[in-house]
């Protein structure tokens, strides 16, 4: 039972780091419409900055993730204003196109700047170590990132449903002609939401810094099952995000305890029943 | 008119005079080639960029001193470096840019088994040897050469037998019984688990396998795959996954406690390079308890030998930085090739192959002896624990347990052992 458990914890704390990277593709479908290649290439800068502030120039933790996260809102801003926005009224494919190269000219350019070969910085010291949970060391790392994942998860709920921002959001993304027709700054709302988009992903590459390496590609990896968890959910919705991280992230740890053989094909297996039986996802509405 | 014929004229005659023909000063390529070209490649992106690159640092090395003394036969060395990208795919279309577009001679490299067991049977038809430098499967060479016949395929690195020495190392420990792995999700991760397996239990018919949970490639968070692990309370864990994602796994393990509980944890590449880097700090403060293992398919600090030392050294001086076993086997390949052409004197593969075989060569890495059946060159490198020595700018693998290659390495006739998760 205590393995279970553990295990279950473990889960959590994966569908943590995930729900980070798929919460910020999932808004920026929900009111952009644009599905977002270089999310991942995002978490892979929020992780290179990380480094950079926290392990190179030895600035505190907690300020490297947030220069981080500042350094990823110019980005995704420069991304949104200069090029996606002449794209907006195009087919969804030079939108694809044009975030595809993105991932292209943004892993490149990590190359350019800090070389092929993998970063890793120390851990800091606040996050070293484990508190014993179900009989065995659960570290505090995990324990951080299930926090900021619940804290985030609230914090993104209030800045949806509390705020003017929100419901100028909401209202958009519902109908932005209808929006635009009231004094909505309809391109204005695009641009915050990219931003937020971009933090976000941003916030689990930067996250991540004191555990894992900091290599060109590594976006690659996140993207894939940011893009199952958002299918799962329904593409836009955050309620969907979150569900659908708990799903992959406890699945695929049980998986790996129980069926370690089978393991990887548990999300697209979930992926591909949730297509047949409902194809726009579990939250998400068919207009 | 005249007075301008007469000083071109002169002038022909100085340039004559002063700028030698090709042939003075120079011996001409005796294999009738402008250039040997050498093409090579490895994965230079990613979590495991830095083997590509040291693969093409000890090339360069390789090339750069071979020219410097007049290169093979006359000939001199051009080398093109190409990123597979640790996929397949780009492997082969590299393989058949860099012969049939660019016009390599010999090809060089490859660091995953993946990409080595799509490469080999294009190699047959690009008519082309390559001498593999990193990638380490058993079957490229005891399936695709032993078997089926690939004469193109020759290995110079340690395959997958050195991954499990762990099966030797802790042979006389009876305290150690439950084994599991964490295993790399592929080709590599497998072999090593089924060879431990087949070898510790012929020595050690007590030991029990009590877990496995494998990692593919670009796993960024190994928490789940230690976890269930642990779950199964393994006395020594042996892990497959290399380069960063060694790191990371291995500061992960640290984090959930797991050196505290284990005897034994056998990173089966952990004495490369870029690893020891990347867990220097945590060496230091001895956070691994001095229970941390691991081997490479070459180690700088083994053998105490004249040409290793001189190769380190100038390694370090070309590129301020310890060579990896990448670097190498990469280096020994090149100058295998040499000998073997200033005996073949041709091209031609057949005669190449037969100018390999009964060939010993004194390497960095230390004698290494072809063995024709499988095309695998035969040397030793020893296992050890990770230690910090003041010496050394990284942590070193120290109590090094030195078993004759002969001794735990897999020899022809091979017998099929089961691969699989």
């Amino acid at each position: 039972m205590d393995t279970i458990g553990y295990q279950g914890l473990i889960g959590v704390s994966l569908a943590m780091s995930l729900w980070l990277i798929s919460a910020g593709l999932t808004i920026i479908f929900g009111v952009l419409g644009v599905i977002n290649f270089a999310h991942g290439s995002l978490f892979m800068v929020g992780a290179y900055m990380a480094y950079t502030f926290y392990g190179l120039l030895g600035f505190p933790f907690g300020l490297s993730v947030l220069l981080s996260l500042a350094v990823a809102a110019v980005l995704g801003l420069i991304m949104e204003r200069g090029f996606l926005r002449h794209l907006y009224h195009l087919d969804h494919a030079y939108q694809l196109l044009l975030t595809f190269g993105f991932v292209l000219v943004l892993d490149d350019a990590v190359k350019i700047i800090w070389g092929g070969v993998f970063k890793i910085p120390p851990i800091p010291r606040f996050l070293d170590g484990a508190w014993p949970v179900f009989g065995r060391p659960f570290p505090v790392y995990n324990t951080f990132l299930i926090a900021i994942g619940i804290l985030v998860g609230i914090g993104l709920w209030a800045l949806f449903e509390k705020t003017w921002w929100g419901r100028v959001v909401r209202a958009t993304a519902s109908d932005r002609e209808m929006a635009n027709a009231i004094g909505v700054n309809v391109p204005w709302v695009f641009s915050t939401v990219f931003v937020v988009g971009a933090m976000l992903a941003a916030l689990g590459g930067a996250l991540g810094t004191p555990i894992r390496v900091a290599a060109p590609g590594i976006g690659a990896a996140m993207i894939i099952q940011a893009f199952i968890i958002t299918v799962i959910g329904g593409l836009g919705s955050l309620k969907g995000a979150f569900t659908g991280s708990l799903i992959v992230g406890i699945l695929s740890a049980y998986g790996t305890l129980f069926f370690p053989i089978f393991e990887l094909f548990f999300s697209f297996v979930i992926m591909t029943v949730v297509l047949l039986v409902r194809p726009q996802g579990l939250f998400a509405h068919v207009n | 008119m005249r007075t301008w014929i007469s000083s071109a004229t002169v002038m022909l005659i100085l340039l004559a005079l002063i700028v030698p023909p090709a042939s003075v000063g120079q011996t001409a390529c005796q294999l009738n080639v402008p250039t040997l070209k050498l093409g090579v490649q490895g994965i230079a992106s990613g979590a495991h960029a830095d083997y590509g690159r040291q693969i093409n640092m000890g090339a360069t090395l390789a090339i750069e001193e071979i020219n410097a003394a007049g290169g093979i036969l006359g000939c001199k060395l051009e080398m093109r470096f190409m990123d597979d990208e640790n996929k397949p795919a780009t492997g082969v279309k590299n393989a058949r840019f860099l012969v049939n577009e660019w016009g390599a001679h010999f090809l060089y490299g490859t660091d995953s088994s993946g990409i080595a067991m799509a490469l080999g049977p294009v190699l047959q038809e690009l008519k082309r040897i390559q001498f593999f430098t990193h990638a380490a499967t058993h079957r490229l060479t005891e399936e695709l050469v032993y078997d089926k016949k690939i004469k193109e395929i020759v290995r110079v690195s340690a395959p997958v037998y050195q991954d499990a020495i762990a099966a030797w190392v802790f042979k006389d420990n009876p305290e150690i019984k439950r084994w599991a792995t964490i295993g790399a999700d592929y080709e590599y991760g497998y072999a090593t688990w089924a060879i431990f397996k087949d070898v510790m239990k012929k020595s050690r018919p007590d030991a029990e396998f009590v877990g496995a949970a494998w990692a593919p490639f670009l796993t960024l968070d190994f928490s789940s795959q230690i976890a269930a692990v642990m779950a199964t309370n393994p006395d020594a864990i042996i892990a497959t996954p290399w380069a960063g994602e060694a790191v990371t796994l291995l500061r992960q393990a640290l984090l959930m406690g797991v050196f505290d509980k284990v005897q034994a944890w056998f990173q089966a590449m952990g004495g490369s390079v870029d690893v020891l880097e990347g867990i220097s700090r945590e060496v230091q403060d001895n956070r691994f308890k001095g229970k941390l293992w691991a081997t490479a398919r070459y180690i700088h600090n083994w053998p105490n030998t004249q040409i290793n030392r001189s190769f380190v050294e100038r390694f370090q001086k070309r590129w301020s930085r310890l060579p990896n076993y990448s670097a190498e086997t990469t280096y020994s390949a090149i100058y295998i090739t040499k000998l073997a052409l200033e005996k073949a004197k041709s091209l031609d593969t057949d005669s190449v192959l037969a100018a390999l075989n009964g060939m010993r060569i004194p390497t960095p890495a230390g004698l290494r002896v072809y063995r024709s059946e499988d095309h695998q060159f035969v040397y030793n490198v020893p296992a050890g624990r990770v230690v910090w020595d003041a010496k050394y700018p990284i942590p070193v693998l120290g109590d090094l347990v030195v078993i004759p290659a002969n001794e735990y390495w897999r020899s022809p006739p091979f017998t099929a052992v089961p691969v699989g998760k």
